[in-house]
């Protein structure tokens, strides 16, 4: 609360009936009678948690409730609790990796995991971008170490894959380069060191941008492999979104509520957070009628997603082993192994 | 006068006629989820009217990359 605030929380004043009104009231037809009277109007009071009463901190429009620091607590480990049963995320004993970019989401995400008391460990992906990615490492060393929570680091100059170099090789976007060869380090890690499942940090508003977008491209292959948990394949290992249900907003609230403190900052080679257009629209859309993007998003896993699941849909593609690492690809040399491949034959000319 | 420092901005701002975070946040063209608004280390709902000296610190919730 601030110093010399005077908000009263509990009690409810009263205003006298021209102040409610604006001060001004119309004359009387006749000219002599009094006005008639304007409903009282309190001074409002400030929003109450739903739980338990106490003056809120948060409001969430969509589910109608405001929530005091402890309650929003209860609140969201429940909403991770309900998607990790609800689509049987993890199973009973399984080791679970988190992918951990030192962020708002992946750092509570591998929180929230360990309060529900699964078998977390977290794998940070070095990118080595100068002044970039040696402060967000440390940070993420540092939460990982004062909460006692086991975490691998892997750097990706150590497997020639520093993005500087592959931005200086490859003439694609970066973000997208970058984005394949962390998801294929994040998988190759989980599968090669036996964990069940890779947790990602995506959240109710990734989920539904990357739907829609989807949608306007009427994208069938990508709609029916859509979902909070994509199954294990081969060398792929199981998927898990468990933050699906919950919002950035919540995904903030919550780490500033358990105190922690993640990297801020955008990546320096971004301009911008992917399908920021498309989640604008949907802010817009949440904003004039709450409750909108997680019942597009579950509509779509109950009734949407079911018709693009067939097997073979157009657009799909058939998988086999890379032929230098092994792992599954749509060609006979994996995209990884392509960049590399870039990334030496540049330095091989410079 | 009401001092509001924003996430992404290195300068703070200054509003003078400001009573709620309703009006902050409608002065900064936020809707009521874009942004944690805290004050002396306390999350605001948008309804909490704000005061003549308070510092206010507006953190943007949208990822950025």
């Amino acid at each position: 609360m601030a110093s010399g605030s005077t908000e009263n929380t509990h009690s409810v004043s009263r205003v006298s009936p021209c102040e409610g009104s604006g001060g001004i009231m119309p004359p009387a037809a006749g000219g002599s009678s009094p006005p008639a009277p304007t409903p009282f109007t309190p001074d409002k009071v400030p929003m109450k948690c739903k739980r338990c009463g106490a003056l809120a901190a948060v409001k969430l429009p969509s589910h109608h409730a405001g929530f005091c620091p402890e309650c929003f607590e209860v609140f969201f480990k429940r909403q991770v609790e309900t998607a990790v049963r609800r689509h049987a995320m993890i199973q009973p004993g399984e080791k679970v990796l988190v992918a951990v970019s030192g962020g708002k989401d992946s750092l509570a995400l591998m929180r929230v995991l360990s309060e529900l008391g699964h078998d977390v460990e977290g794998l940070h992906v070095h990118l080595g971008i100068p002044d970039s990615s040696d402060p967000v490492c440390a940070k993420t060393e540092a939460y990982f170490r004062d909460n006692g929570f086991p975490l691998h680091v892997l750097r990706m100059e150590d497997v020639g894959l520093a993005i500087p170099a592959v931005k200086a090789a490859v003439r694609r976007p970066i973000c997208a380069v970058c984005g394949k060869i962390k998801r294929h380090y994040f998988n190759r890690f989980a599968y090669e060191n036996g964990f069940a499942a890779l947790a990602t940090g995506h959240n109710l508003d990734d989920e539904v941008a990357r739907l829609f977008a989807n949608v306007l491209r009427w994208d069938a292959a990508y709609l029916g492999g859509q979902g909070p948990v994509l199954p294990a394949e081969g060398r792929f290992v199981r998927k898990i979104k468990p933050l699906y249900r919950v919002t950035e907003f919540e995904t903030a609230a919550y780490c500033f509520f358990k105190g922690i403190d993640h990297w801020k900052a955008g990546c320096p080679y971004s301009g911008g957070a992917s399908f920021t257009g498309h989640k604008k629209l949907f802010a817009d859309l949440e904003d004039r009628s709450p409750g909108q993007k997680v019942a597009f998003y579950e509509a779509f896993l109950d009734r949407g997603r079911p018709h693009f699941a067939a097997p073979n849909q157009e657009g799909g593609e058939t998988l086999a082993p890379c032929q230098t690492c092994g792992y599954p690809s749509s060609s006979e040399i994996c995209g990884v192994c392509r960049i590399r491949a870039q990334v030496e034959a540049k330095a091989a000319s410079e | 006068m009401i001092t509001v420092t924003i996430s992404s901005q290195s300068q703070p701002l200054s509003f003078p006629k400001i009573n709620t975070v309703l009006q902050l946040q409608q002065k900064l063209d936020l809707r009521v989820n874009d942004a944690l608004i805290i004050r002396d280390g306390e999350l605001l709902t948008p309804d909490r009217r704000l005061h003549d000296g308070d510092h206010v610190t507006v953190r943007l919730v949208t990822s950025r990359g």
